[in-house]
């Protein structure tokens, strides 16, 4: 059976305690074969996601004037 | 038209004017200085709030006599003013005019200016104003935050500082504006209405350095801090020092005592942190999928030890069986001398009337078979 594709987290945050209660079953060494395959793959979803927002806020700070985007938005055009 | 009295004479009539005026009650004004110029004999200017504005004239001796410091009445001071309304009524040639003639002057103290942020700060709690920013869901890891501050200050470079100390290098849109008297408050607002209405804005944070009550007094703007209550994007404040409480940090979402907080509070989550945390989290996800990729075989080694071990009892009871079987085996019995009687298909015929049924039987030896018929003259066993 082809594995449920997982949603993309709410947020980053239910992302990370998600990721945090996959690891404690993880450590608890009660996860038997398929389960800690799964967990696994899920958690490197989680990781994948995680990644990218925080690659997002990592490329170096940008910085725009309000002005400038004001005078952007009332001369669509140019 | 209805009739109305007079006509008067109209210089008669601004005398009257004149009179009525300053028989009004005299009292003290507080408000900011704005448009100061000076004759020889007096100085003029209009004492200004958000609401409204009053022409005053002070004569320059009761200026001097006031003893204010050097430069101390000067546009954007907060002052109090002592005095009465006034009309002058021009004449042949001079121009009338309306003024609040004031003959006591002070700056407007702390005092001053605490009484009226307290009434204000009573009034706006009463209507629930403090409470509905920090009811927003503030973001842990925003893309994009606007900034309200002045473009030359320390308040910028702290708050970029604690920015990039959490390792956050996101999107930051700087409304720069007067941090300072009258035309403060208003630019405020409007460049917090303004980062507002921009979509990918997802936190506000408003900040300027220390100063008196009366440097930061455009912070206890009411239409500013009205403004700032109903707004849905969540708005930091980072106004003063410590020890400053200005309107706005009562109803932003979150008052910080100085600009690096805001950083913090406008980023919650620390960056440098989460990307180290998030590397050991796929560290130990790595180390559990291998574990148990390398678990996979082993147990698939012991599924096939334990099957063989299994297999190897089985083929010994078999054995077992199988000489059990080969023990009851007919020819066994055929080799003591004994014969079986078949039927034609060499199924064994093991009674007298199934014999006498067939017919015709084999009879089997150890050494072969032979045909034998079944007559009915024999004796049958009951």
């Amino acid at each position: 059976m082809e594995p449920a594709m997982s949603e993309k987290p709410e947020s980053y945050e239910a992302a990370v305690e998600r990721l945090e209660q996959i690891i404690d079953r993880l450590d608890s060494g009660q996860a038997g074969l398929r389960e800690t395959l799964d967990l696994c793959r899920e958690g490197r979803e989680l990781v994948t996601y995680c990644s990218a927002e925080l690659d997002a806020v990592g490329e170096g700070l940008k910085e725009l004037k309000l002005e400038d985007l004001a005078a952007r938005l009332e001369s669509p055009s140019s | 038209m209805e009739e109305l009295p007079g006509p008067f004479p109209v210089g008669r009539y601004a005398r009257k004017l004149q009179e009525e005026l300053r028989r009004r009650a005299r009292v003290r004004l507080v408000g900011e200085v704005t448009g100061l110029s000076r004759s020889k004999v007096q100085a003029y200017f209009e004492l200004r709030d958000a609401e409204g504005a009053v022409p005053c004239a002070i004569w320059l001796d009761d200026l001097e006599k006031a003893g204010l410091p050097e430069g101390g009445l000067r546009d954007g001071a907060e002052v109090v003013i002592g005095g009465g309304p006034d009309y002058y009524p021009g004449g042949g040639q001079a121009s009338p005019s309306f003024a609040f003639r004031a003959t006591q002057v002070r700056l407007a103290g702390e005092g001053d200016l605490l009484a009226r942020l307290e009434a204000l700060r009573k009034q706006l709690r009463a209507e629930g104003l403090f409470e509905l920013q920090k009811q927003l869901a503030r973001p842990r890891l925003p893309e994009t935050i606007g900034v309200v501050t002045a473009e030359s200050g320390a308040a910028r470079r702290d708050l970029l500082a604690g920015l990039r100390r959490r390792g956050w290098a996101g999107t930051v849109i700087w409304a720069f504006v007067p941090v300072q008297d009258r035309r403060a408050a208003p630019a405020i607002a409007g460049a917090i209405q303004d980062l507002a209405a921009t979509p990918a804005v997802e936190a506000i944070v408003v900040t300027r350095g220390g100063g008196s009550l009366a440097d930061l007094w455009a912070f206890c703007d009411e239409t500013l801090c009205r403004t700032v209550a109903m707004l849905r994007v969540p708005v930091i404040s980072a106004v003063g020092h410590e020890r400053d409480s200005t309107l706005i940090d009562d109803v932003a979402a979150v008052a910080c005592s100085t600009p690096t907080h805001a950083a913090e509070a406008a980023v919650p989550l620390d960056c440098n942190a989460a990307r180290g945390a998030l590397a050991r989290s796929a560290a130990a996800l790595r180390r559990a999928s291998t574990v148990a990729r390398s678990m996979a075989p082993a147990r698939l080694g012991r599924l096939d030890r334990s099957a063989s071990a299994a297999l190897d009892r089985r083929r010994t009871s078999l054995r077992h069986v199988d000489m059990a079987l080969r023990a009851h085996e007919p020819e066994r019995t055929l080799e003591r001398g004994y014969a079986l009687a078949e039927d034609t298909e060499g199924e064994p015929v093991t009674g007298a009337a199934e014999a006498l049924a067939a017919g015709r039987v084999r009879l089997r030896f150890a050494d072969g078979r032979v045909g034998a018929r079944i007559e009915q003259d024999g004796t049958r066993d009951e």
